[in-house]
């Protein structure tokens, strides 16, 4: 292979890549970034077995080829590269790249080792996202997913394409986070997303801005950010039929400043921190304030209280402050809700009622449930 | 720190001043505990041997009156090697409940002389009566009379050594046995040491006895005559110092009144190796069972899960897990438990012992973080499950994947507990 490439191009290529450089692989290939010439682009590839990125930028081609670069080196070199014209030339052995004055000479890994790129079926279900969108849906829901792979299947975040909407669920099966979009595309489609997948996909997201299309088959999901993509395999597994979990109204309804009462919460619980297994935050609902305290006879006791208007019978409740606080971010909205039924049952966190100018998003779209802790 | 008198037969006079006395430690140890137990259940046995311990084709004797320790046998050695040592002694299998309810007599006795008790197994205890002099007069007649008030309440025997510290009392009730009290003085402890073999040393075990044995060290006499920068080259810096300072007599661990428990455990070794990853599984839901149990039955939850395997070579791996919400659900434990086995990826492994730990301990009443999942049906499960069994006995209610032939045609011994090598039991910690 043969090419001329913009330093930055190739560097920003190269560092996206290799973000899905597999690092403990028993396959030597997976630790490689795969560069293809092809006409007047130059794709690169990457593959950790669960996630692959693949993209390619405009080069000025001489001669097509391939070259597996190992990605720890590819790393290292682009990142120390002058800021000058970059030219490479290579065979199946090694690649010589040029950049100003600075000559790097890379030993090559076999590239027939490397995985063939995933298919992307035609007709998949597909549709279009805002960027900034889907990031703000994927971080709402993701922290919910469970971090323990004990429970593969609580690992992964759900997307659900209906007819007109997309939802995505989360649940570590303490609390659980949904939050439903519009989605333009009919067909429908349910995948088991891994967590890291869709936290990759968010950062792209977030870094790349513009649009996002996502593509749901039965044996992967893919994210596409115009010339690069993220493809994910998928997790196999029932995710639980969170909609029965949903309680079908509620007996007390609290309303609270958000900001004020993540605060609160934080502060409180702070006396809780460090004792081995978290202690819980208790929350003491009266019609106009909430008592917020945390503490063990071990460590200490704290205690806080802020306004709030409650409707229904005063409550005395208590949380995971972890778990509570990860809701009350991620709800969004200067005001946050707070429906119980009674100390035991979940409680349901939404945001406020957004105010009359502001259309972006329906309050009702996003939902946070959560397990209290019985004391 | 006041208790009342209630061990003594009869209130000495209080001295008008009570210094701590030279030797305050006591070592009390029950004779041959578990078969004493036994003979006193059934008057028939006594003076007959009797060996307490796993049946099975791998058990182990467990405990051994002193008439069968005539013929040579002795605790932790095959039963079957017992029996040919023996052939006439009676076997029983062990009854830990029994044990355990004659361990808590003990220990309430143990506690009327002083506060200051720390168990080291159902049967034995330390005791740091140097407080109590004004109350119940000198260490060594607390002794007599605790000896005296067991054999009187609870008509078993117990041998009591009486010394400056632990590591000298436990020597001593050791050299009282059977049923005897040794009272060893603080100036006489350099004589009494001298003679003894190194192994009698706290961590001087087999190796480092043959070890010290071929450069002529023997007795703690020897012992005492090696520099320490010789000693240090022998058995390792650290181990060095340790045992010189044992070699002097010197032990300045102080009597630690309760030990809370740091983990619970079961272990199975299999009468033979095993290699069906299907048959692990389903034994450590087994032990899974066991431990979440005794969880439950302490106040407990925990919140890290160790799965244990020695290999047929003996080659021994552990591997844990820390959960994010402490459990005493015999289902989570299970199913951590197995993830961890599958996570060593064995392939045509021929296992011995299979061992299932919780550490980690956190009060379970206090807390408990709710499922949404409705994973509290095990829970509530469970609870009923105890109640059921503390009626009707550990086999009444079990797991449908645990009952195997034997139990399916009513042959009880089968679902027995089974006293095997190494089997922890939550009574018994290890030793210091």
């Amino acid at each position: 292979m043969k090419f001329r490439a913009e330093r930055h191009e190739f560097a920003d290529a190269a560092a996206w890549a290799l973000r899905t450089v597999g690092t403990r692989v028993t396959l030597p290939a997976l630790s490689g970034v795969r560069l293809e010439v092809s006409g007047d682009r130059l794709g690169l590839r990457s593959t950790d077995l669960e996630v692959a990125s693949e993209l390619s930028i405009p080069v000025q081609a001489e001669r097509d080829g391939v070259a597996l670069v190992p990605g720890r080196l590819l790393g290292d070199v682009v990142r120390s590269l002058p800021n000058a014209a970059l030219s490479a030339e290579g065979d199946s052995e090694r690649l010589r790249l040029q950049c100003g004055r600075a000559r790097f000479d890379l030993r090559l890994m076999p590239a027939d080792d490397f995985p063939a790129a995933p298919v992307i079926a035609d007709d998949a279900a597909a549709a279009v996202m805002k960027a900034e969108e889907f990031a703000r849906m994927v971080t709402q829901v993701v922290r919910a997913a469970s971090t323990d792979d004990a429970r593969p299947v609580l690992t992964g975040v759900q997307l659900e394409a209906t007819a007109g909407s997309l939802t995505a669920a989360a649940t570590d099966s303490y609390r659980l986070a949904r939050r439903i979009v519009p989605w333009e595309q009919g067909a429908e489609m349910t995948v088991l997303v891994p967590r890291r997948a869709l936290d990759e996909a968010r950062r792209s997201a977030e870094q790349l801005g513009s649009e996002v299309r996502l593509v749901l088959e039965p044996n992967q999901a893919t994210f596409e950010f115009g010339d690069r993509r993220l493809v994910t395999r998928l997790i196999e597994g029932r995710f639980p039929d969170f909609r029965q979990l949903v309680p079908e109204g509620h007996e007390r309804r609290l309303e609270a400043d958000r900001a004020e009462l993540i605060e609160v919460v934080r502060r409180v619980s702070v006396v809780g921190e460090g004792s081995g297994s978290t202690t819980p935050v208790n929350l003491h609902l009266h019609p106009d304030s909430i008592d917020v305290s945390a503490g063990s006879g071990e460590v200490g006791q704290a205690d806080e209280s802020l306004p709030g208007t409650l409707s229904g019978e005063e409550l005395q409740i208590a949380f995971n402050p972890r778990y509570l606080t990860d809701g009350l971010e991620v709800a969004g909205g200067e005001r946050v809700v707070l429906e119980f039924r009674d100390e035991l049952k979940p409680a349901v966190i939404r945001p406020g009622e957004p105010p009359a100018t502001d259309d972006r998003d329906t309050a009702s779209d996003f939902l946070y449930l959560l397990m209290p802790v019985r004391i | 720190m006041r208790t009342r008198p209630a061990v003594g037969d009869r209130l000495p006079d209080p001295p008008a001043v009570a210094p701590r006395p030279a030797e305050p430690i006591l070592h009390v140890d029950m004779d041959a505990f578990y078969a004493s137990v036994e003979v006193r259940r059934d008057p028939t046995l006594a003076d007959r041997p009797v060996l307490v311990g796993g049946t099975g084709g791998r058990g182990v004797v467990a405990s051994a009156s002193y008439e069968a320790r005539a013929y040579g046998v002795h605790s932790a050695m095959p039963m079957a090697r017992a029996r040919r040592l023996c052939p006439h002694a009676v076997v029983l299998p062990p009854d830990f409940a029994a044990y355990q309810r004659v361990s808590e007599e003990l220990r309430a006795i143990l506690l009327s002389a002083t506060p200051l008790v720390e168990p080291l197994a159902l049967d034995e205890a330390f005791l740091d009566v140097g407080g109590a002099v004004r109350l119940l007069g000198p260490p060594r007649g607390v002794g007599e009379r605790l000896r005296r008030r067991i054999r009187r309440d609870l008509g078993l025997p117990a041998s009591v050594g009486v010394a400056p510290n632990k590591f000298l009392a436990k020597l001593c009730s050791a050299k009282a046995k059977p049923d005897g009290l040794l009272h060893l003085r603080a100036p006489d402890v350099d004589g009494f040491l001298t003679p003894l073999g190194v192994g009698d040393l706290w961590g001087v075990g087999a190796q480092t006895a043959a070890r010290l044995d071929r450069f002529g060290v023997r007795t703690v006499g020897d012992l005492r005559a090696v520099p320490s920068h010789v000693l240090a080259r022998l058995v390792g810096p650290a181990a060095s110092t340790q045992l010189a300072r044992l070699a002097r007599g010197d032990d300045p661990r102080p009597v630690v009144p309760h030990e809370p428990a740091r983990g619970m455990s079961a272990e199975e070794t299999f009468d033979h190796d095993v290699d069906d990853l299907s048959l692990l599984r389903r034994e450590l839901l087994r032990l899974a069972e066991k431990v979440a149990r005794r969880l439950r039955a302490a106040g407990v939850a925990a919140r890290t899960v160790t799965c244990k395997l020695r290999y047929a070579n003996f080659t021994t791996v552990s591997r844990s897990h820390t959960l994010g919400v402490p459990t005493d659900q015999a289902t989570e434990l299970h199913a951590e438990a197995c993830e961890l086995l599958d996570g060593l990826r064995l392939e045509r492994v021929r296992v011995r012992l299979l061992g299932l730990g919780c550490t980690n301990l956190v009060p379970a009443g206090a807390a408990r973080q709710l499922h949404l999942l409705g994973e509290d049906r095990w829970s509530r499960l469970d609870r009923a499950g105890d109640a059921v069994c503390e009626r009707f006995g550990p086999a009444a209610v079990t797991r449908g994947a645990l009952l195997d032939e034997a139990t399916l045609s009513g042959d009880a011994s089968a679902t027995r507990e089974q006293w095997r090598p190494r089997d922890d039991d939550p009574g018994r910690p290890r030793r210091p």
